[in-house]
């Protein structure tokens, strides 16, 4: 199984390929470049599944593949050497992630077969190119070795859902939605940015594994009791976490970056999917995950992640239960369950973070897609109140969609259940000793009601009751194209949480936490990046309610009972034949909820109110001082020699005269300096 | 009575103020020229004075070359007071003033 690393390259290659194959010969393709995709995806995700099996046979890989430069490093302490090189990392987290990433996008791929090609779409080569790129950016950050590649990638990610967001380019909302996306999210990159110049300034080393990793180097200067920068190593450690945060808040779509994330909608839903499940937005929790040994040196940077986590899960929670256009309820439910990921890495568990973040990527995939096929069904209309009554006419996306939405709100025994309860059962055990882990449970607590609320609100009104609108009544057709993946993502929204059902584990004893397992090394691991050595960094303290599997039913039982309950709400209100608006119910939080909180324009009011005219008068010094100064020397030196040019006469005698005038002058001060004439 | 390099120096020093004279007073630009042949001439007897006071050869080498100087300055100043000639029909050197900014 050695030899079977050497491909790795290939993964993230191969879309790379089908990139370039687009965007030159796509227009003379049969499927303007959906083939290449295709192929180029599904390769990709053949060759992960094969790392998978090999690291589950117990290999790893680490290799350094490309040096691009090696500098002397002003480090603080560490090596003496900076080395900047790509590398490849495939441990048990970027396999897992290698699949489902390349999964999410070979579906998303075929499903495009049906989105735009059957739709008519124009632009078609550059949609699959950049989907490409998109992809190949994402694989290749997955398997980074080192901070700085994957700072990246983690760029390139950015860009690529620049372009798709803004690919209908024509209408006046998703170029200013692009923008929004790449603007915000690039903020949070600036933070990043110098993070990673922080981290390779201190420690001499951006790797995340082996000897020499920063992570290592951070644990030993902690340990030794270092000074960096004037700080406490712990302090410093704290403040470049905080910083490398800042891309992840961005990518992530966190508060108070999140808000580029709903305007996203504006790209083609097929974009969305694979924005929300498995690219973009998964970046930036990924990069949580892959350097969680550094963060999980600073209990103050994790109990920030925590509270961010359980604030946003609960904040887009609430935003979600009142908007009307189905794919704006799924972008504020994926803020939202980001903040889970977000809390249950901030608590320490890593296991639940990244089962989240995978069960995650199939359901939000799969809701996506089939919030694509409702809107193929319903020929481009996107309200729910222009729906109804889809259930009958389109049975496979029913209850593909069905799946996917027990999933996201948690109902016990769909994979979204297994993960969100193991993240809510860590962060209950954390925050029976810390308040401030508490309080982010119990945001993400009231969230789970509100996610069970929306996401029924939503499938009511779309399925169920009576046709709403002529296009409900007769639906368009769909393809094989839009079906099978649909079925596959059911099938996993289903059954994935197999993969780690911790509280059985638990309650009956019996060992079937596989990807606790998987995580923590016991097939294959690179050194220090398992579970258990994370474990071992956390400065958390645990405790329970009466007993641990006490503790686990309280947990369990409490989630899904709000669960159950937000979703027998929404069943209450819109399951009936004729459903009404309820949001005069809300008073005056209705407006502020419909106005996501005024959010956009606080921030517009920020950009506006203080970075303008911040701005302005930098303008305004740069244009007076800075110019001033330039332009007066010129001035002076060209007014003088205005005055000065006069004695160019043009009479030779003149100038004979001046020779002459001025070598006197000169003899006689030369003379008198000589001192002829005393 | 031995001729000291004091006289040479004098004769010398004349006729470059006569040349000199003749530069900053003289309108006609051929009269320049002759001027501006009497400032490289006394030169030359300068350098033919030390050279001999020092008992070596290179001052009267150096007023060959002035000689060789000369005669192309002369080609030179001719061809230009020609063309000045053609343009100003005039070879007063206060006409053509145009050629400065």
């Amino acid at each position: 199984m050695e030899d079977v690393f050497n491909y790795a390259p290939a993964i993230a290659l191969f879309p790379l390929v089908a990139f370039v194959v687009a965007l030159t010969f796509g227009k003379y393709m049969p499927k303007k470049g959906a083939l290449a995709g295709i192929i180029a995806t599904g390769g990709s995700l053949a060759l992960s599944v094969l790392m998978l099996v090999a690291v589950a046979s117990g290999e790893v890989y680490h290799e350094t593949l490309y040096q691009w430069a090696i500098g002397d490093a002003a480090s603080e302490i560490g090596a003496d050497g900076i080395e900047f090189t790509f590398g490849i990392l495939i441990d048990p987290l970027a396999a897992l992630m290698l699949v489902i990433v390349s999964l999410i996008a070979f579906l998303v791929h075929i499903f495009s077969l049906g989105y735009m090609n059957a739709e008519g779409e124009t632009g078609l080569p550059r949609y699959y190119a950049s989907l490409g790129l998109f992809t190949f950016s994402m694989l290749a950050f997955v398997y980074a070795d080192n901070l700085l590649m994957a700072f990246m990638f983690f760029e390139l990610v950015g860009l690529c859902s620049y372009l798709l967001i803004g690919f209908w380019f024509r209408t006046r909302s998703a170029p200013s939605a692009a923008k929004k996306a790449f603007l915000v999210t690039r903020f949070g990159d600036y933070f990043f940015l110098l993070g990673v110049v922080a981290i390779a300034a201190t420690f001499g080393t951006v790797a995340f594994a082996g000897d020499n990793s920063f992570v290592a180097a951070a644990e030993s200067a902690i340990d030794n009791g270092d000074t960096l920068f004037g700080f406490g190593a712990e302090t410093w450690v704290t403040i470049t976490a905080l910083l490398v945060l800042g891309g992840v808040i961005g990518k992530s779509a966190q508060f108070p970056l999140h808000t580029w994330l709903p305007d996203a909608m504006e790209g083609p839903t097929t974009v969305s999917a694979l924005i929300h499940a498995a690219t973009m937005v998964a970046a930036g929790v990924y990069l949580v995950a892959r350097m969680f040994g550094y963060y999980a040196l600073s209990p103050t940077a994790l109990a920030i992640i925590a509270f961010v986590g359980g604030f946003t899960a609960l904040f887009a929670a609430t935003m979600g239960v009142v908007k009307d256009d189905i794919k704006q309820v799924l972008a504020y439910s994926t803020i939202s369950q980001y903040g889970y990921m977000m809390l249950g890495l901030g608590v320490g568990g890593y296991v639940a973070g990244v089962f989240h973040l995978m069960n995650h990527a199939f359901f939000k995939a799969l809701l996506f897609l089939g919030a694509g096929a409702v809107i193929v069904l319903m020929h481009h209309e996107q309200d729910m109140w222009k729906m109804g009554g889809l259930k009958d006419k389109a049975p496979i996306t029913y209850y593909t969609f069905l799946a996917g939405a027990l999933a996201l709100a948690g109902i016990i025994p769909f994979s979204g259940f297994w993960s969100k309860d193991e993240i809510l059962y860590d962060a209950l055990i954390v925050g029976l000793e810390e308040p401030v882990i508490l309080a982010a449970y119990a945001m993400a607590l009231v969230a789970v009601f509100f996610t069970g609320f929306y996401t029924f609100r939503m499938v009511f009104l779309t399925f169920h009751g009576e046709p709403r609108s002529e296009a409900a009544e007769d639906p368009h057709d769909i393809g094989w194209s839009i079906k099978a993946p649909l079925v596959v993502l059911g099938v996993l929204a289903l059954v994935a949480g197999i993969a780690n059902l911790a509280p059985v584990a638990k309650l009956a004893h019996i060992d079937i936490t596989f990807l606790e397992h998987w995580l923590d090394g016991e097939y294959g691991a690179v050194e220090g990046l398992t579970y258990s050595a994370y474990g071992e960094l956390l400065a958390f303290e645990t405790a329970y309610i009466g007993g641990e599997q006490l503790t686990v039913l309280i947990a369990a039982g409490v989630s899904l009972l709000l669960a159950f309950s937000g979703a027998g709400l929404a069943w209450k209100l819109y399951s009936v034949p004729e459903p009404v608006a309820h949001k005069e119910r809300l008073g005056g939080a209705r407006q502020t909820l419909e106005s996501n909180y005024y959010q956009d324009e606080y921030q517009v009011w920020l950009a506006e109110g203080f970075t303008q005219p911040l701005a302005r008068a930098a303008d305004r010094f740069d244009q007076t001082v800075i110019d001033g100064v330039v332009n007066s020397v010129s001035t002076a030196s060209l007014f003088s020699s205005s005055r000065l040019k006069r004695i160019q006469t043009g009479l030779v005698t003149n100038y004979a005269a001046l020779l002459v005038a001025g070598f006197i002058g000169l003899l006689l001060v030369l003379g008198y300096v000589g001192g002829w004439f005393l | 009575m031995t001729v000291g390099v004091e006289h040479y120096v004098l004769l010398s020093m004349a006729l470059f103020a006569i040349g000199l004279f003749g530069i900053l007073t003289r309108r006609n630009a051929l009269m320049f020229l002759m001027s501006v042949e009497l400032m490289l001439n006394a030169a030359n007897i300068n350098l033919i004075a030390f050279a001999f006071y020092h008992g070596n050869l290179s001052g009267q080498v150096f007023a060959l070359f002035t000689m060789a100087l000369a005669a192309a300055e002369v080609a030179v100043g001719l061809g230009i007071i020609l063309l000045l000639y053609r343009n100003f029909r005039d070879v007063d050197v206060t006409v053509p003033t145009t050629m400065r900014w």
